[in-house]
């Protein structure tokens, strides 16, 4: 690429220091055509001409020996000077011994006295102006402002660089992060932010000195350190965190790290950090660990999870998710009547098998491609509803899975209706489930999208009641219909006097709330009959049937027809 | 009138030195016109003379650049030479060294008003 010399239409200023006039004439003869020259006689009119207001050189070329104020004194005040220190000054000389000390002081180059030709002085003008303006974009592209770290770009450069220049080393990648720091900048503004990000920064400089490191912020609240090998980091970790906590002000945060041991330098270096963020990734939200090693594991299960995520499309495409029912029944009176179903999806893949839902719905649910598999499930229900009404002329309400993202998806209604509209049902055969941990993350949206579903007729169902951080307010304000108990009570109750306290106590509060209860997870008669007595109404579990395909759930409708 | 040719014959490397003038001759004859006015050769003269050796390397310096920078070798050689004796502080009588500087100066003061 060729570079611009000069942009056109204006010159850069250039100040030539001496007190010969006549050497003032000749250099300003040679530079004034390429660059606006002003004199002046000495560093003491040198300096007042520097100090003008909008004076803007790109080259000082100073003279050494000089009157009233010397190129000396003149190259010190500049170079202490936080503004003018970025002015390349040259200096003119036909001393050994000055070229030396100028040097050190801080000039950026010399010409010797007599001059040499013309061309050989302009391109020396040239190539230290542009290798000062390069260096000055280069050191404020390098640092981020708030921590004064580097940038990620530069880090990422200078990290190739150590691993060309430097492959004996054993070098370790480790990515810092801090939980929810939005929620810091929420609270307490941006500014404290900041401030919680320099002294994140400081402290990881800080602990690592003495060592061979280098650190950069990227990703808002994300920190990078590339630092020769080190057995461990809970070490350093505990430094970092002591001097962050020692002086943090209200906020408290915390730090955890993802560390990457002994580098493969021969792949890329985001690809290495890649592998330090994965760890650092996977113990977010746990706080019984601050430092987690990458391993292959780590990396086998990121690689299937890539796979899944690759697939999805097409397994929705070619169907090969299934939609699995499980009956539930009422169990008041003599004999247990099926009452509902609830559609659980399954995933036959075409290369892996069966996939467990645990393996694919919390990844789905991470990253909102859940909403696909929802959609696919309300349809597959809703088409299986109209067709046992069909077949059978009976009603099999089936309740399928709301996400916490559907929630707030501003067409699930939309969707909702055109899918009872296209499968000619209704609001009552296709019933809600939202599990209770969504109404922790944003309580109002929930309150406010659940009582309009209600409004439109939809049920709800509070799925997995009991299990996350149940909240009393919360069923004060979310309006329910139904609450399903979250099945591990159910299978503990009969072994621990506190889970079957606690059901006792969830089938009460459906009772003060006038809702039925549905017990998930049973398997024996006498959990059955336990749970009976305690007045739970709804049961659903492997005593009645697991979950089971469209076509042998039939069954059970044949059964109540008879 | 000072020429090129009399600056020759004087001894001055006169393409060297208009080349250092981008090539401008006439910008050349004019600052080698001011050369035998300059004072650092009183001062150089005097200073010498009277012992103040920091003074007189000064001036001898200022002039050593000026005429370099012009090329009118001859005087600038004589100029090197005492520059680097008071740089060393020799003490020494400088009575010849200074008096070859004036008529260095003198002739090519001659050349200029002609």
């Amino acid at each position: 690429m060729k570079r611009f010399r000069t942009i056109s239409h204006f010159k850069k200023r250039v100040l030539i220091v001496d007190d010969e006039d006549i050497n003032r004439q000749i250099l300003g003869n040679m530079l004034g055509g390429t660059y606006e020259v002003d004199l002046a006689c000495d560093g003491k009119e040198a300096w007042d001409k520097l100090n003008e207001d909008g004076s803007d050189y790109s080259l000082i070329l100073a003279d050494l020996l000089m009157p009233v104020m010397d190129g000396f004194e003149l190259i010190e005040k500049v170079k202490a000077d936080p503004v003018l220190k970025a002015v390349p000054v040259i200096v003119i000389t036909s001393d050994k011994e000055s070229e030396v000390k100028s040097i050190k002081l801080g000039a950026a180059d010399f010409i010797k006295k007599p001059f040499g030709m013309p061309d050989v002085i302009l391109a020396r003008c040239e190539r230290i102006i542009e290798l000062y303006e390069d260096t000055t974009i280069i050191r404020s592209a390098e640092k981020d402002h708030v921590t004064g770290l580097y940038t990620r770009d530069l880090f990422f450069e200078y990290v190739r660089q150590i691993d060309v220049h430097q492959r004996e080393l054993n070098m370790d990648c480790v990515v810092f992060n801090i939980d929810h720091f939005h929620l810091v900048n929420e609270m307490y503004g941006r500014e404290a932010g900041d401030l919680i990000l320099k002294k994140v920064a400081d402290a990881i400089t800080g602990a690592m000195e003495g060592h061979a490191s280098l650190a950069c912020r990227t990703e808002g609240d994300s920190f990078y350190l590339y630092c020769e090998h080190q057995d461990g980091y809970e070490a350093l970790m505990d430094r970092i965190t002591e001097t962050v906590g020692s002086d943090q002000g209200p906020a408290k945060i915390r730090l955890r790290a993802g560390v990457y041991l002994d580098a493969d330098r021969s792949m890329d270096p985001e690809t290495m950090f890649d592998r330090a963020k994965l760890a650092c990734d996977r113990i977010k939200g746990d706080y019984t660990v601050t430092v987690a090693y990458y391993n292959n594991e780590l990396y086998q299960k990121a690689i299937y999870q890539e796979h899944l995520i690759e697939n999805i499309d097409q397994s929705i495409e070619d169907e090969d998710f299934k939609v699995y029912f499980q009956p539930k029944y009422d169990i008041t009176g003599d004999t247990p009547k099926l009452r509902s179903a609830e559609a659980l999806i399954r995933w036959n893949h075409p290369e892996l098998g069966m996939i467990s839902p645990g393996d694919f719905i919390p990844l789905f649910e991470s990253n909102g491609l859940i909403q696909k598999v929802d959609n696919f499930v309300w349809n597959k229900a809703a088409a299986c509803i109209r067709e046992w009404k069909n077949k059978y002329g009976y009603s099999v309400p089936v309740s399928v899975n709301v996400s916490r993202i559907d929630i707030f998806d501003s067409k699930l209604e939309e969707k909702l209706q055109n899918i009872l509209k296209n499968n000619g049902i209704t609001e009552k055969d296709l019933m809600l489930e939202i599990t209770e941990s969504a109404y922790s993350d944003n309580a109002d949206s929930l309150t406010e999208v659940t009582n309009r579903l209600r409004e439109s007729g939809f049920m709800i169902e509070m799925d997995d009641f009991g299990s996350g951080y149940s909240s009393l307010n919360m069923i004060t304000t979310l309006p329910i219909d139904v609450l399903k108990l979250d099945m591990k009570f159910v299978r503990n109750m009969e072994k621990d006097e506190k889970s079957l306290k606690l059901v006792e106590l969830i089938i009460g509060i459906a009772g003060f709330l006038n809702v039925p209860v549905v017990a998930e997870g049973v398997e024996t008669e006498s959990q059955l009959k336990k749970l009976k007595d305690m007045g739970c109404q709804v049961i659903q579990g492997y005593y009645f049937s697991r979950p089971v395909p469209a076509s042998e759930f039939e069954e059970f409708i044949k059964k109540e027809c008879v | 009138m000072i020429t090129v040719d009399n600056l020759k014959k004087f001894g001055a490397n006169t393409e060297e030195g208009i080349a250092r003038c981008m090539g401008n001759e006439q910008f050349y004859l004019k600052l080698v016109a001011t050369v035998p006015g300059q004072k650092a050769f009183d001062v150089l003269r005097e200073k010498a003379s009277a012992g103040d050796l920091d003074a007189a390397f000064e001036a001898a310096h200022a002039l050593k650049g000026v005429l370099g920078n012009l090329s009118l070798t001859p005087l600038y050689e004589k100029v090197c030479e005492i520059t680097e004796l008071l740089r060393a502080k020799t003490d020494m009588d400088y009575t010849e060294i200074l008096s070859e500087i004036t008529a260095l100066k003198e002739a090519l003061q001659e050349i200029c008003e002609q």
